[in-house]
This record gives C-alpha cells, structure tokens and sequence, in this order.
C-alpha cells in the first residue's frame, strides 16, 4: 500500500496501471487507475465491471473508423467520465477481473469460516 | 475484510446473470405469444387468440416473478430487451409448432439456471427454478397436445379444431396432485 492512502483501504488487487482497495468503514469499492480514484458500491463495482467486460474490443481494434478509437465510461452513480483507449480498457479489464476474482476468494474464505488477514 | 457483495445480496453474479437472461427469455415469449394471438386474431381463429393472449400475459408474469425475486434478494434485475419477433407463420399449425419450440427451449434454460444454482450452492434460487419446472412440465404437454389436435381433428373442420386447440388444459400434473 502507498503511503497516501487511508489507513481503512485495504488492498484488494494491484496491476502496474492501478490498484482496487477496499474500505469496511463506508462500504466502498475504490478503483484507483491512471491516478483517478472512484469510489463505488459492490452493485456498482460489478455493474462497470460488466460494462467494461462486454466493450467489443475485436471491433475497436479491427475497425479503421475514428468512433472506433475510444470508449467513454461512466460508472453508475459517479460524476467520472472514462475515454479509454483498446490498451486501456485491457488493462482496465485486467484490474477489475483480478479484484473480483480476490473478492470471490474473500467470500469462499468466509464461507468456510476463515478470514483474509486485515494487513 | 467484508464481504461487500454478500452483504448487499445472496445472489451470486453468475446466477443473477442466469435470472436475467431468463426474464429476457420469458419477455421474448411473451412477444412471440402475442405474435402467435394477432395472426389467429387475423385470421378468424378467435378461440386460438384468445389462448395465445392469455399465454402472453402468462409468459409475462413468469419474467416478473423472477424480476422481483431478484430486487426482493437486494440483487440487480434489469429491464430485458425484447427484439423484433415474426410477425406471419405459413399455418395454423405452424403456429403451435412454433409454441411448443419456444417451450422448450425455455425448459432447458431452466435446467441450465438450476445447474449454476447447484454449482454455486443458491438453494433459494434453485427453489425458485423448481417452480418453473413444474410450469414447464404444464406448457410443454399443452403445446404437445395441440399439436396431437391437429392431427385427430380433420383439417376441414377449422372452427372445432380452433375451439378444440383453445380449451386444452393439462389437470394431472403429478407434483401438484
């Protein structure tokens, strides 16, 4: 963890490009990427994940047309506006894919009564 | 660490996406149904109509009982898209043709969605699809019957196949006897 971020957050998963954090005190999901920080619920953390999963990257890549050259996200519930790039949105994608699989880890570890460590 | 998404809800992602799909699914039928209710309509087959009317609203209510399941259980239901159904069908036959493929495929999604449940252990949810599968045991044997009218009733005799086809019921289904 940076030494910036709040003592509550903890680290859910980390790439080169951002990091997803976690704070029990207010519930949130924080996505921190190219030096933005959103804070969204766990409905709105799986709803943006579903956004940025069904993006049809095959046609921005394969498509010479400029429409083609970005996507613009918003999260739901949020004043943030994403234009990402075909190279940001896989690693968007990459980002958000291993905090949910480290979030479903959380819950097999709760269901089997254990606990991820809080540090 | 909490577990954020079980705390808001029971339903795992994999199965509120199944749900959804179904709703869909059920909403596409309804549409089809009410396709199938304006070409008898149409075509003076009033009795038939009326079914498939009936049908529609049924269909309709069977993705509404999985929408509020799903806002009920704190998960997220969406309203489904429903696109452009066929509108003309070459006969009255092929119209019930048509009703009985629309079940089943609706019956195996359903064992699909009980499938996910199992795997990821949503006994609720599974509970909720047992329903449906009684349902569909009634659909199924009512689009199969018809189509048995057809071939008992001489195709001359439109209107007695017409009032015929219309008043099939199915009364011995043995998980609600």
């Amino acid at each position: 963890m940076t030494s910036n971020v709040p003592a509550t957050y903890q680290e859910v998963f980390k790439t080169d490009r951002g990091v997803v954090y976690q704070c029990d005190v207010t519930n949130r999901l924080v996505l921190e990427f190219w030096d933005t920080h959103t804070q969204l619920s766990a409905r709105d953390f799986a709803q943006f994940r579903r956004m940025v999963e069904t993006i049809d990257v095959r046609q921005m890549a394969l498509s010479t047309d400029a429409a083609y050259d970005v996507e613009i996200l918003t999260p739901p519930r949020s004043e943030r506006c994403y234009v990402l790039t075909l190279c940001e949105i896989i690693h968007l994608r990459e980002l958000l894919n291993g905090a949910k699989l480290m979030l479903e880890l959380n819950t097999m570890l709760r269901e089997c009564g254990c606990s991820l460590s809080k540090y | 660490m909490k577990d954020l998404a079980r705390l808001r809800t029971s339903i795992k992602e994999s199965v509120e996406l199944a749900l959804n799909q179904q709703i869909q699914m059920e909403m596409i039928s309804s549409s089809k149904y009410l396709a199938m209710a304006g070409w008898c309509d149409r075509n003076g087959l009033d009795y038939s109509a009326g079914f498939f009317y009936k049908q529609s609203e049924e269909e309709r209510n069977h993705g509404m009982k999985i929408f509020h399941y799903l806002c009920d259980q704190g998960a997220t239901a969406y309203s489904p898209e429903v696109p452009a159904v066929s509108q003309e069908f070459d006969s009255f036959r092929s119209v019930f043709e048509a009703a009985l493929e629309q079940e089943i495929a609706v019956t195996d999604s359903i064992n699909r969605i009980i499938g996910i449940c199992r795997r990821e252990s949503d006994f609720a949810s599974e509970e909720l699809m047992k329903w449906y599968v009684k349902e569909q045991m009634e659909e199924e044997y009512i689009a199969r019957r018809c189509l048995d009218l057809f071939d008992q009733i001489p195709a001359d005799q439109i209107y007695y196949l017409d009032q015929k086809v219309s008043s099939v019921t199915y009364d011995g289904n043995v998980f609600e006897a």
